[in-house]
């Protein structure tokens, strides 16, 4: 790979961020890490600043992007090498293994090296890592008599096809997307490391965060009202709502009170360390910098994605309730929290004391929507959240 | 009570028949085989009535249904005697298979007719529904019947009849009496398929009225054809007479003349007089009628007229006698002769009469004016005017001469807008004149469009009385808008890296390792350190819980 900053964009970071052909050789090594650090001032004016605030306005309307810096390059250079451990020529490389599990370790640690100190450094890694999530891979698959032969993300060798019967051989293409594809046991225990680099991401698909991962390291972001909103619809879109809301509040119950509950828990579906038969190597870190106000945050979000389906008059709970779940049903059960909580979190109604037209349709569906749920949701349920969940709210909002 | 009790029960009688089970392929009776379903069938079917009546009613049934012509080639109908007393008609046809058999047993069954099969002079009785494979013989013993006679085996009878005659069932059929069906009582005309005359009708003229009934036809110009036909027992011929598709009026007249009959074809070569009905369905039975002959079968009279092969029809216009067609002739060729002198010339003349203005030419002094009022035209007056470029000035034309969308869109018009130059009005369609004349004399709008020669979208501006007429054709008319407006230069710009759209995911390619792919990675790592990764002097500290 090369030592040029501008060459390493333009092959790698444009095409990630900005959609294109992602070229990838052999891998960055340490000293053209710190030989491309010093051109990253180049980048403040150039094609790759312009296409990651691009990529951050899909998410919010006016992203307050810092500068490229070197904890982003960190990350840029590990998504690449990750790629190059998972390339299919690998084997071809004359190289002992412990040469590849230095290429490992340099990725892990450039991935811990990346992980954001706020808003701003959160939203550039998801720009990276949300269209990482979304590259694709082209395989081109050769049939014949004896079988298949899959090239991975490459053309086929022309020697390949020469001095073939016409007719003998077939060429299909398929196009898979890299993330869930199956991938080399040290790269599926990576994978986790670039989602922990990203708390947006995580907060934005809690199915796919890593195992151990708790919403509230991201609940402070939800003080930004935009992004609030944004995650809030990004939730309330998604066809499984109900199950990625049991997930949030079972993985915020799970850091509030340190007991596990039943049900969807974050990267139940993920490829995790375990699934590869390794040792975790990045272990989940404890939230105990977040307060009441990020509880309450979180809490008013999911709240608010039920008010967005009811909007939406997409609040069908026909499979929900028989979801024998306990978080799936706390999720459900949060809109009852309401006359407790609202003196806190606020009602998504506004307060308007009478609402007109549209606003009285509105409210009377929200009202009809949370009778619903009352006859729905066990008591015991909204027991327990009241002597577990509201606490952490409101007392904590009403202490000194 | 031993022998009281004994005299009252009845005698079990020895059953004569025996049904056929399944699959059974030999029998008693011979000549008896299993068709295609099973069901066993003689070489002959037998099916004896109780009368000359119930035997008509079953053929009328049956052709119907279906056709006669497959049943008479094999169908004799004997006068039989029963041995013990009573008569009966006995038809005897080929036995074909079941489904046959079983049509002929519906239909026998409703006029109490009784079915039976065999071959030759023992018959067994058919299926039914104790028997549903049919009978056999209950034994070899059964008497066997003479060559005269017919030996008909029931349950628990066996009937002898000896055959006194023979029925030809062709004769038969010709000698059945025609049956009277109503008349609509408001006559024909009220019938929608009048009384089966619609299509054809076949008129029976006596040989005196002929001559009146043809001239009454002619005369109502009625399409019509006739032969004069040679009636068995008549001295003089009489008229038939074929009408297309005639008129219920005609018919009802027609109908109501002594001597005049009204027949209706019923098959290619039958026709029967309307009020009546041949007992059998004759369109079904053409074997019935043999030969090349016609029969018409007259209902009043009572008889049914044969004619020699299909009567060759004349047309009417050869039948009838015309007196008047000396006295017309044609008026000759008088146009190259009078015309001219008729001819006058179309011309302008002022009138008082107020049109709404299509148009305005402008004379080129006010084109500056015109510029500056183009602002003020609406956009829908604007879009829809249209502007010609004369010698004399600008023609604005708008409104309906145009035609299409313009035409529709335009409302009042640009050029009831512009105050300028002189007012154009539309006299006919596309055929412009100054305001305050008209054309003279008033002819029609399409004829003035047509004298003055214009294709579809041309149009004719008369600017004088002394000034011949200016044809403009469509591409003299351009819209007023595009005309008017200057060429507009856009700047060509680059779009800012910050605007260009992304082009969706991006795709990975693996491009090919090399040998040497590691060649330099982590050797620093030789000292000892397990990482070779050269961390930054200003590496920052790990977040706390993640040292480990």
């Amino acid at each position: 790979m090369t030592r040029d900053l501008g060459e390493f964009c333009a092959r790698f970071v444009a095409p990630l961020l900005g959609g294109g052909t992602v070229h990838v050789a052999a891998p960055v090594r340490p000293a053209d890490f710190r030989a491309m650090t010093g051109g990253l001032a180049t980048l403040r004016s150039g094609e790759v600043a312009a296409l990651r605030l691009q990529r951050a306005q899909q998410l919010v309307a006016e992203p307050d992007l810092q500068e490229p810096g070197a904890e982003e390059l960190a990350l840029w250079v590990a998504l690449y090498n990750l790629l190059v451990l998972d390339h299919p020529d690998r084997s071809r490389v004359w190289a002992r293994q412990a040469t590849w599990r230095r290429v490992e370790s340099a990725a892990r640690y450039w991935l811990l090296f990346s992980r954001p100190e706020g808003f701003s450094a959160a939203l550039a890694n998801h720009a990276a890592v949300g269209a990482f999530l979304e590259l694709a891979r082209r395989d081109q698959i050769l049939s014949g008599a004896e079988g298949e032969l899959r090239f991975v993300g490459q053309e086929i060798p022309r020697r390949r096809l020469r001095w073939t019967v016409p007719g003998a051989l077939s060429v299909r293409e398929e196009t898979v997307t890299w993330w869930s594809t199956a991938h080399v046991a040290e790269v599926s225990a990576l994978q986790q490391d670039v989602l922990w680099a990203s708390p947006v991401t995580c907060l934005l698909r809690p199915l796919m965060a890593p195992p151990g991962y708790s919403p509230l390291e991201g609940a402070s972001f939800l003080r930004h009202r935009a992004f609030a909103r944004a995650v809030c619809h990004a939730w309330a879109s998604s066809r499984h709502w109900i199950e990625i809301g049991g997930t949030v509040l079972g993985s915020l119950l799970f850091s509030l009170t340190g007991r596990p509950l039943s049900g969807p828990t974050p990267s139940s579906g993920a490829t995790g360390a375990a699934s590869a038969g390794r040792p975790m190597l990045a272990l989940p870190a404890p939230v105990d910098t977040a307060g009441p106000e990020d509880v309450a945050a979180l809490v008013a979000a999911l709240i608010h994605v039920h008010f967005l389906r009811v909007l939406e008059l997409g609040a069908r709970l026909g499979v929900a309730p028989t979801s024998r779940d306990r978080p799936v049903q706390m999720f459900l059960a949060l809109p009852l929290l309401l006359p407790a909580l609202g003196e806190v979190l606020g009602s998504p109604l506004g307060g308007a004391a009478e609402g007109l037209g549209f606003d009285a349709q509105v409210e009377r569906r929200w009202i009809e929507y949370i009778d619903h749920l009352g006859e729905l949701i066990p008591r015991s349920v909204v027991e327990n959240l009241l002597a577990t969940l509201v606490p952490r709210v409101v007392k904590a909002e009403t202490e000194p | 009570m031993a022998r009281r009790g004994a005299a009252t029960l009845p005698v079990p009688m020895p059953a004569l028949l025996e049904p056929i089970a399944a699959g059974q392929t030999r029998f008693h009776l011979q000549g008896l085989a299993p068709d295609a379903r099973g069901v066993a069938c003689g070489r002959e079917t037998l099916v004896a009535f109780p009368s000359l009546d119930r035997l008509v009613a079953f053929l009328g049934a049956y052709s119907e249904e279906c056709s006669l012509d497959e049943l008479i080639p094999t169908m004799t109908i004997e006068r039989a005697r029963r041995e013990g007393g009573g008569h009966a008609l006995l038809m005897r046809c080929a036995g074909t298979d079941s489904y046959a058999l079983d049509r002929l047993g519906r239909l026998s069954l409703a006029v109490h007719g009784q079915l039976f099969t065999g071959s030759g002079t023992v018959f067994v009785r058919y299926r039914d529904r104790m028997a549903p494979f049919g009978y056999d013989l209950a034994g070899s013993t059964t008497t066997a019947a003479s060559p005269e006679e017919v030996l008909v085996v029931d349950f628990d009878v066996a009937a002898r009849y000896r055959a006194l005659d023979r029925l030809d069932p062709v004769e038969l059929i010709q000698r059945l009496s025609l049956r009277q069906i109503p008349l609509p009582l408001a006559g024909i005309a009220s019938d929608p398929q009048l009384c089966g005359l619609h299509e054809i009708a076949l008129v029976l003229v006596a040989p005196g009225l002929s001559d009146r009934v043809l001239s009454y036809l002619w005369s109502n110009q009625v399409p019509l054809a006739g032969v004069r036909v040679a009636l068995a027992g008549e001295r003089r011929a009489s008229l038939l007479v074929r009408l297309r598709q005639p008129s219920g009026q005609v018919l009802d007249v027609l109908h109501g003349i002594p001597g005049v009959e009204l027949l209706a074809p019923v098959s290619q070569r039958a026709a029967v007089e309307i009020g009546y009905r041949h007992p059998i369905h004759l369109a079904s039975a053409s074997s019935c009628l043999p030969g090349d002959e016609m029969y018409l079968f007259r209902g009043r009279v009572g008889r049914v007229e044969r004619l020699d092969g299909a009567p060759q029809f004349i047309d009417g216009a050869h039948l009838v006698r015309s007196e008047t067609a000396a006295r017309v002739h044609e008026p000759g060729d008088a146009r190259g002769t009078a015309v001219q002198a008729l001819k006058v010339e179309l011309r302008l003349r002022p009138t008082a009469s107020i049109r709404e203005p299509r148009g305005a030419l402008i004379r080129w002094e006010q084109a500056g004016l015109l510029r500056r009022l183009i602002y003020l035209i609406p956009p829908m007056a604007l879009a829809a005017a249209r502007l010609a470029v004369l010698p004399q000035g600008m023609l604005v034309l708008t409104g309906s001469s145009l035609g299409g969308a313009a035409g529709l869109a335009a409302g009042v018009g640009a050029a009831a807008i512009i105050p300028l130059g002189m007012r154009i009005v539309e006299v006919a369609p596309g055929v412009l004149v100054p305001d305050g004349f008209e054309l003279w004399p008033h002819v029609r709008p399409q004829l003035v469009r047509e004298l003055l020669g214009l294709e579809a979208a041309d149009h004719a501006l008369f600017l004088g009385t002394e000034q011949s007429p200016l044809r403009l054709r469509p591409d003299h008319l351009a819209p007023l808008d595009a005309a008017m407006m200057s060429r507009l230069e856009l700047a060509v710009i680059e779009a800012s890296p910050s605007e260009t759209p992304t082009s969706g995911p991006a795709t990975l390619q693996n491009e090919r390792l090399g040998r040497f792919a590691l060649w330099g990675f982590g050797e620093a790592g030789r000292g000892g350190r397990a990482v070779a990764v050269e961390e930054p002097s200003e590496t920052p500290e790990l977040p706390p819980g993640r040292e480990s």
